[in-house]
């Protein structure tokens, strides 16, 4: 019980209270609550409170990161997610730093971390505007704003009648018109199994509206789409458009950079707004957008000049380097004023910096990659990474072990195989450096264009809003109009879902089951599992799948029916969520954990973490024995420069090393085996757009310039108050951030006649937006910002109505080398509401 | 196929949502609790002035104050990345309602740093030695506890007549106006989990306390365990403390000269704000 202070004493307190209340005769002293509740309260803390129900370790699922949780569970009921210690994504992405202090019992020395968003799933989860049945439109009319007229269903019905206009699909030799879409790091082994076995080669997920264009620029250069920072072992560290203390994707990134200023490392941010993270940097340097790639190779033009650059590194590890220096000998400081509008003598200081201070992390994330000079930009920021050494040595940008569960493909009949040599839709292949998620603007563009190799006739969405994510939301919707049948699966009445034809509840995070293999450096999975049952008692979405795959009785060549045969029992599985957790042990049992399903519960934090931890320069490693022993060679086994693959190549084998200096190395999976500051093999590929590339990271002006009619440059970037265009319902998350206001340079408002707290209109050539005005000094004089994610029209009664949305403002256009879709391309004019 | 049955019904929200405190609701409700709280007070307020009258000494450093606990935090400002992880993690344990936040991060620009840099900076209840708010409660609703220091509201005796709020110098009190987040105010699962708060377990329902009281930080005072103390080690510690992703909210005892918040005061350079009042906060900076 309760005692409010010793002295007084409870007990004492309330003798006076009730004798005064007597004497005065109020009636009113029986109403308050504290006599009844002070002798419950040693009954209810049984009943609740920390020790009562249970702690469900499990990871969030609130943005992409997929951080570890513990969630407290009584009488059935969410009340709160605390951070779970025991899973690195919450801590560090260096095992020495995440081992230090480490104990079965506790995990970590000093607790992990989660985020707001983490914080705040319960709002998520106990949302009253979720969907709650399968609904199903009675109104043709698919044009957006009007009523679709739903209409209830039974998840029978509705699963009854989707299932029928796949089978119509399949038994016209037409799966291939099938487009399915969904998030990229939930169930989406199960639903590339399905598009397999169904027969679409069609499966795309949200990757390619992040950070392919990154991933494109780090693959080209070092082998790897996405070596992490390690901050924390870092003495010097320069971020091109990167803000990883707000738009936290693992919970460790802001403790392993501010650690790494309290130990002494210097933190600088290139970026054109004065980010969250540029507000605990030493120095903010603000750039004109798209320009990070000139600001780079200007920096490595000094460096090479002034000859800092680590030249046992260069010499030993790197290809390409003369005919970079040859190429940046006149991108002088100067050259790169004009184009920046970085001053010449900030360029000189930030090179000599960068390349004088060991070690040195230079990276790089969205911020340069939204736009069509993004990949190449990239490659820039990459090579000025390779000039000081910053690759895979502590303090730099390590190659991650990245390793976990195991997708075991499936084989598909011969009538999907059939429909599975069809191209995609999405033109991929047209992409040289595309990547697997496919290209969400290539799909819609073709789609309200009517071009493209076929015309689509259906489209499964899981838990995707291209209507607000994907740039250019008219052409979107004429996209989705064009589609014969749209189905949904989405937690919330999305403004896609407010297209489609059919809508199924899907599950909040804290509903349903995945593995997640973390992004830290060395292999570590953590699993995500149901800690109440569907609120709704409607399926999870691999549930779906797996109840529309058996209603389709798909099978494999071998005949047998996938979806109803157990994978590891190899027995009739009836039960949908039995099935899938036999599916999840058998791609834990032949992956790396080796580990059943119960046993990874099991383990403290549900989270398996391979004890060897992280390896540093693993490229100069020699390709161990074993795996020599089963080797394919790509040529001369001897020869410099050989390509080594774990199995032959047309066997889809993976680079594991190349010859180097005589000897089997590990390497860099590039084809020379190096850090390729010129990618020779680009030379002889073509872009989207049909144009040749150029081998050198090369610095063009993006497409889009502004002109006197749209003057201004548009970016947007994220916050850690809010994930993407999903989390604008959630209450508590509102609370840290309401709307998004536009953000204008206080002189450039002073042109326009605006005043804080104005109404604008934000104008391209594709959309018009109302917006209300912030003055500034955070962002640069020729730019204006939007934080993205706002300007809903559906998804939920908070979030209808709140800011602005950006999407509108740009076309449906990717970048014609990666795919991305180009999220920060567009100009704008801003004038009074 | 195996379809689950519905568990659950959310049922549609009321005709009128339990949210607002109108004035005369208001009023009706101090007549109500208030009447009895008051005559309460007169009892008990003796007691309470004579715990006033004890003013520790030694209380304008962090040294020990003979109190068996004196609870504090030490915020690194350099380690807080402006996340706001803290608000909600309070949220979420203490269930405050929309227009209450324990914690709140500021994070808005400083007149004098370069291109309008904001700082951040968390702000709970600064637990004063000295503390404004309890000297002007009418009817001794909030106090300094004897045994660690924490300022509390005892919420059956708080009339809500707000004169703390004003009394604050640091805007840490917040008026609990009845309203509700969505989750809450539609009959959810989550509307029927107490509040742990001061340990009471009350569930928010319109016309009872704390609806119409005014409300604090209390340092998670409810995961003590009966001696007193806080234990890490089994998440018995302040829901801001435990979630911060910057590991920049520090929280002991200054009376132990071993903990970590009297190690962190002895080696780097802390401030607190509003010094000049003389109200001896017990959370401080370090800058």
């Amino acid at each position: 019980m309760y005692v409010f202070d010793e002295r007084i004493g409870r007990r004492r307190f309330l003798k006076v209270a009730g004798a005064a209340a007597a004497g005065a005769g109020l009636a009113g002293c029986a109403r308050s609550p504290s006599d009844g509740r002070a002798a419950a309260s040693a009954a209810e803390a049984v009943q609740w409170g920390r020790e009562a129900g249970k702690w469900v370790p499990s990871c969030c699922n609130m943005c992409g990161g997929q951080s570890g949780i513990l969630v407290h569970v009584v009488n059935g009921t969410v009340d709160k997610i605390e951070p779970n210690h025991w899973n690195p994504n919450n801590y560090a992405n260096i095992s020495s730093d995440f081992f230090d202090g480490y104990t079965e019992e506790y995990g970590c020395k000093e607790g992990g971390a989660i985020c707001p968003r983490g914080n705040a799933g319960i709002m998520q989860l106990y949302d009253p505007d979720r969907l709650k049945r399968p609904l199903k439109r009675t109104n043709p009319d698919r044009t957006p704003g009007a009523d679709p007229r739903w209409q209830e269903m039974s998840w029978e019905g509705a699963l009854g009648e989707i299932a029928g206009k796949l089978r119509a699909l399949r038994d016209a030799g037409e799966a291939h018109k099938l487009l399915w879409m969904s998030e990229d790091h939930s169930f989406t082994h199960i639903q590339t199994d399905f598009c397999n076995l169904f027969g679409t080669p069609n499966y795309a997920v949200h990757s390619n509206l992040c950070d392919v264009a990154r991933k494109a620029s780090l693959k080209c250069v070092v082998g790897d789409e996405r070596p992490l920072a390690d901050f924390g072992q870092s003495r010097y560290i320069l971020l091109f458009g990167w803000n990883p203390t707000a738009a936290i994707k693992w919970a460790y990134l802001p403790r392993i950079l501010t650690r790494a200023m309290e130990k002494g490392a210097r933190l600088v941010v290139v970026d054109p707004y004065l980010s969250d993270t540029a507000a605990k940097a030493h120095e903010w340097v603000p750039i004109r957008p798209a320009t990070d790639g000139a600001l780079a190779l200007a920096m490595g033009h000094i460096i090479i000049r002034d000859r800092l650059y680590d030249q046992e590194f260069v010499r030993d590890w790197t290809v390409g380097f003369e005919e970079y220096a040859a190429y940046v000998e006149d991108k002088t400081p100067a050259w790169a004023e004009e184009i920046t509008t970085v001053p010449a003598k900030t360029i000189e200081r930030l090179a000599r910096e960068v390349a004088t201070t060991k070690p040195a992390c230079i990276d790089v994330w969205s911020g340069p990659g939204h736009h069509t000079n993004g990949v190449q930009g990239g490659r820039a920021i990459a090579a000025l990474a390779a000039l000081v050494g910053g690759y895979d040595r502590p303090g730099t940008l390590i190659l991650p072990d990245k390793k976990g569960d195991k997708h075991i493909e499936v084989e598909p009949d011969a009538a999907a195989g059939k429909t599975l040599e069809h191209p995609r839709f999405d033109e991929l292949d047209r992409y040289p450096l595309g990547h697997k998620s496919g290209v969400y603007c290539q799909m819609f563009a073709n789609l309200a264009e009517g071009k493209g190799p076929y015309q689509p006739r259906m489209l499964v969405c899981v838990f995707q809003n291209p209507m607000m994510s994907v740039p250019g939301t008219a052409s979107v919707a004429k996209a989705l109009s064009k589609l014969e049948t749209v189905v949904v699966i989405d937690t919330m009445m999305s403004e896609t879902a407010m297209m489609a034809d059919y809508v199924l509840p899907g599950t909040v995070y804290l509903e349903r089951y995945d593995l997640n293999s973390h992004w830290v450096t060395w292999p570590a999975l953590g699993l995500r599992q149901p800690v109440v049952q569907p609120i709704f008692g409607q399926l999870a979405e691999y549930e779906t799948i797996t109840a529309l795959g058996r209603r389709l009785d798909l099978r494999e060549k071998s005949g047998k029916p996938f979806f109803h045969v157990g994978p590891l029992s190899g027995q009739p599985v009836e039960d949908l969520t039995a099935w899938y957790e036999e599916y999840l042990s058998q791609e834990l049992k032949e992956g790396a954990p080796k580990i059943t399903l119960a046993e990874l519960k099991a383990l403290p934090g549900a989270v398996w973490v391979d004890r060897k931890g992280t390896q540093y320069e693993k490229y100069a490693s020699p390709v161990p024995e074993d795996k020599l022993a089963t080797a394919w060679f790509n040529g001369d086994p001897q020869a410099e420069g050989t390509t080594i693959y774990d199995k032959p190549k047309d066997q889809h084998g993976k680079q594991i090393g190349t010859v180097i200096r005589g000897k089997p190395l590990r390497g860099f999976f590039t084809p020379s085996g190096k850090v390729e500051i010129v990618s020779r093999w680009l030379a002889e590929k073509k872009d989207a757009q049909g144009h040749t590339i150029n081998p050198l990271p090369i610095y063009t002006p993006r497409e889009w310039q502004p002109s006197p009619d749209y003057p201004l440059y548009l970016v947007n970037w994220k916050e850690a108050s809010h994930t993407h265009t999903r989390t604008q319902n959630n209450a508590w998350l509102l609370d840290l951030k309401p709307d998004n206001p536009v953000i204008i340079h206080p002189d450039t408002a002073a042109r326009l006649g605006i005043s804080d707290g104005d109404q604008v209109w934000v104008e391209s050539p594709y959309g018009k937006v109302k917006a209300r005005a912030k003055l500034s000094r955070r962002m640069h004089p020729e730019v204006v910002g939007l934080q993205h994610g706002f300007g809903h029209t559906a998804l939920g009664r908070q979030a209808n109505g709140r800011g602005t949305s950006d999407a509108q403002l740009r076309p449906t256009k990717a970048d014609p080398l990666s795919g991305q879709s180009l999220n920060k391309e567009c100009c704008v004019r801003v004038h009074r509401a | 196929m195996n379809e689950r049955p519905d568990t659950l019904e959310m049922q549609e929200p009321p005709a009128r949502p339990a949210r607002e405190l109108t004035r005369r609701r208001l009023v009706e409700h101090l007549v109500t609790i208030g009447a009895g709280a008051l005559a309460a007070a007169m009892g008990a307020g003796a007691a309470v002035a004579q715990e006033r009258e004890g003013r520790l000494p030694g209380a304008h450093t962090a040294a020990s104050t003979g109190r068996k606990y004196r609870y504090g935090m030490v915020i690194d400002t350099r380690r807080c990345v402006g996340c706001k992880a803290c608000v909600v993690a309070c949220k979420a344990e203490n269930r405050t309602p929309p227009g209450v936040a324990y914690t709140v991060v500021l994070d808005e620009a400083l007149e004098n740093r370069p291109n309008d840099k904001p700082l951040f900076m968390t702000k709970p209840c600064f637990h004063c030695e000295y503390p404004p708010c309890v000297d002007v409660c009418p009817v001794a609703a909030t106090t300094k506890r004897s045994q660690d220091g924490i300022v509390v509201v005892d919420y059956d005796r708080c009339i809500g007549c707000r004169y703390c709020i004003t009394a604050c110098p640091y805007g840490s009190r917040y008026f609990d106006f009845g309203e509700n987040y969505p989750a809450v105010a539609w009959p959810t699962p989550y509307s029927q989990v107490p509040s742990l708060e001061y340990g009471q377990f009350r569930v928010r329902e319109e016309g009872r306390s704390p609806i119409g009281n005014v409300r604090k930080c209390t340092f998670c005072i409810h995961l003590q365990d009966q001696n007193g103390a806080y234990d890490r080690a089994s998440g018995r510690w302040p829901a801001c403390a435990k979630t911060c992703t910057g590991h920049a909210i520090f929280f002991g005892n200054f009376n132990d000269p071993e903990s970590e918040v009297s190690r962190l005061l002895r080696q780097r350079q802390a401030i607190r704000l509003k010094e000049e009042l003389g109200t001896n906060p017990n959370v401080y900076y370090l800058l």
